[in-house]
């Protein structure tokens, strides 16, 4: 909050003249201030608590770098971010402890200094605080669109106008998210530390949660937004991979990580020219990414035998398995169908028993696979979704049955709400509304 | 200043656009094509310009539900328009410099492509978005 009239005004500057004064500078030097951002931060914040202050510092630090290194780099960039951080931090302790009037904040804020820094201390310090800001920012008591913006500030090192453009919200509003997630960080009196053993995997449920949520939201896209949003799944990658540099012998996080690639591997030959999606069974897979498939791939080999079994890893591993199939006729559904099968008991989702049950169609033939999508047919949470619709009508349309496919589609169309969506759906009306015999089939052919 | 730049379209519209049989000819893969990468780029230089504030599209209008206060009770009315009633598309808010400017930006909507009978009708509304201005800065 800003206050008015007070003499205690200090000359600290807003966050978004401070961003516009961030000189243009070279991309290795802003990789390299994006990678370390974290590490300062956490550094910052575990000596000197103050989660909110100690990211205004790590800002201004990340500044000042921006300006002085244009000219060369100093000898140990970190040492030199986490000196200049530190010494921001204390001026903002102190001009934060005159505007206080309350002794008892002030107590608690940091002339409790845990010591002095040391900035050149060894590089394993670093990835544990980074691990430690990633629990701080995806805390289980803030929403999880606040989670989502604090990661992408506090740990990926984005700017708010560039989360506001990437979530397609407005500045106002993130700033705002996160200045309240900040608050309720210090007001809850979280200690910035690892949680205990017992609790830390509850903790790390969370952030791979918001980690996915945030590669998810790089694939959702609405009219004229595609472009600006390719970068978010990006992002995810890179604090999936900062999350298994820190604890990489844990398998869902190197599920998780693997997951991403390999559904990222798939990104350029998902879209037509004109925007619209293909399916996979018709993308072109010479555009797939291979390195990154085969990332991914030795990625979920080495995680699943060293176990727990987790449901990134088991779609990691369905993943990788359309990833490895030259053709769409190549593609393994007998391991699919049994991998969706496990997936299912893990987790009772009605979209994996719909997955579930086109795999078990390209195994056992489409009458099989209706059978469970049938058994959907009860189930609130799915059957008045455009996803059951659409899935009943393409195996009824492979099990032969024409009449009852075409109404399927139809019903898909109606509550679909994406007008792309929507366009898919009604083609298949249009196709299967062609009169059948050879000359209805070429017409389907060529719609 | 911030302005608000909407568009307009009909169910029936909506219609035409996804290929679903109104009567009148649908639109073809093309015109679906062109609409597209025009929208794309729109968005992509007001992004660039630093003018975009945020851009969304709404789903066809037989989608809404209408909550009104009757008799006592909230009632809740599904799909509420007319066939033919023209309502919000989609929006934009930028951020720039004058109204002009603003209206500098719709008026490049009129370049998009389309059926010749929905660009006829076709229109934008630019609206100031009521913003508090403090006369003062602490």
């Amino acid at each position: 909050m800003r206050m008015c009239g007070r003499s205690t005004n200090t000359s600290r500057i807003s966050r978004a003249e401070r961003e516009s004064r961030l000189p243009v500078i070279a991309a290795e030097t802003e990789d390299l201030l994006r990678r370390l951002a974290p590490q300062v931060l956490g550094a910052v914040v575990r000596r000197y608590g103050s989660f909110g202050l100690a990211e205004d510092a790590t800002q201004e630090a990340m500044a000042a770098a921006a300006m002085q290194w244009r000219d060369g780099l100093p000898e140990n960039p970190r040492a030199w971010l986490i000196t200049v951080a530190s010494r921001r931090l204390t001026d903002l302790l102190r001009s934060e402890q005159a505007r206080r009037e309350r002794e008892d904040r002030v107590a608690r804020w940091a002339l409790t200094e845990r010591g002095a820094p040391r900035p050149d201390e060894p590089r394993a310090g670093d990835t544990d605080d980074t691990l430690v800001l990633l629990l701080l920012c995806c805390h289980p008591s803030l929403p999880a669109a606040s989670q989502i913006a604090l990661t992408l500030r506090a740990v990926g090192g984005l700017s708010t106008t560039e989360i506001a453009r990437a979530l397609l919200g407005s500045e106002q509003t993130v700033t705002r998210r996160i200045t309240r997630a900040k608050q309720s960080i210090r007001d809850s009196g979280v200690p910035f530390a690892l949680p205990a053993p017992g609790e830390l995997g509850g903790r790390l449920d969370a952030v791979l949660r918001v980690l996915y949520l945030i590669f998810n939201e790089g694939y959702a896209s609405t009219a004229g937004t595609a472009l600006i949003r390719a970068d978010l799944a990006q992002e995810a990658i890179r604090l999936a991979r900062t999350l298994h540099a820190a604890l990489p012998d844990d398998s869902e996080v190197a599920g998780l990580l693997a997951l991403m690639l390999l559904i990222h591997a798939r990104h350029r030959a998902r879209t037509a020219p004109d925007g619209s999606l293909i399916p996979m069974a018709e993308q072109d897979r010479s555009l797939w990414d291979r390195g990154a498939i085969d990332e991914g791939v030795s990625l979920v080999t080495a995680a699943l035998p060293r176990g727990p079994t987790g449901p990134y890893q088991l779609q990691a591993a369905i993943a990788a398995l359309h990833d490895e199939a030259e053709t769409p006729e190549a593609t393994d559904w007998r391991q699919i169908a049994a991998l969706y099968g496990v997936l299912l008991r893990l987790d009772d989702n009605p979209v994996v028993a719909l997955n579930h049950a086109v795999a078990v169609s390209m195994v056992a033939g489409p009458r099989a696979g209706l059978e469970l999508v049938q058994r959907l047919g009860a189930d609130a949470r799915i059957n008045a979704d455009r996803r059951f619709h659409a899935v009943r009508g393409h195996l009824l349309e492979m099990a032969g049955d024409r009449a009852a496919a075409l109404e399927a589609y139809r019903a898909a169309a109606r509550v679909a709400t994406n007008l792309q969506q929507q366009r898919y759906l009604n083609q298949q009306v249009t196709r299967l509304q062609a009169p059948p015999g050879p000359f209805g089939d070429i017409m389907r052919k060529a719609t | 200043m911030k302005y608000m730049i909407l568009t307009f379209a009909s169910q029936q519209q909506y219609q035409e656009m996804v290929g679903q049989p109104s009567g009148r000819p649908a639109w073809t893969q093309e015109d679906w094509a062109a609409l597209g990468s025009f929208m794309q780029a729109f968005s992509q230089e007001l992004l660039d310009s630093g003018e975009l504030v945020e851009t969304l599209g709404l789903s066809a209008p037989v989608h809404t539900r209408r909550v009104q206060f009757k008799e006592g009770v909230p009632v809740v009315t599904d799909g509420p328009y007319a066939e033919a009633e023209e309502v919000l598309a989609g929006y934009w808010v930028v951020e720039c410099e004058s109204f002009d400017r603003a209206t500098e930006i719709a008026a490049r909507l009129t370049g998009c492509p389309g059926p010749e009978h929905i660009r006829a009708r076709a229109y934008a509304d630019v609206r100031p978005i009521d913003e508090h201005q403090p006369d003062f800065e602490g």
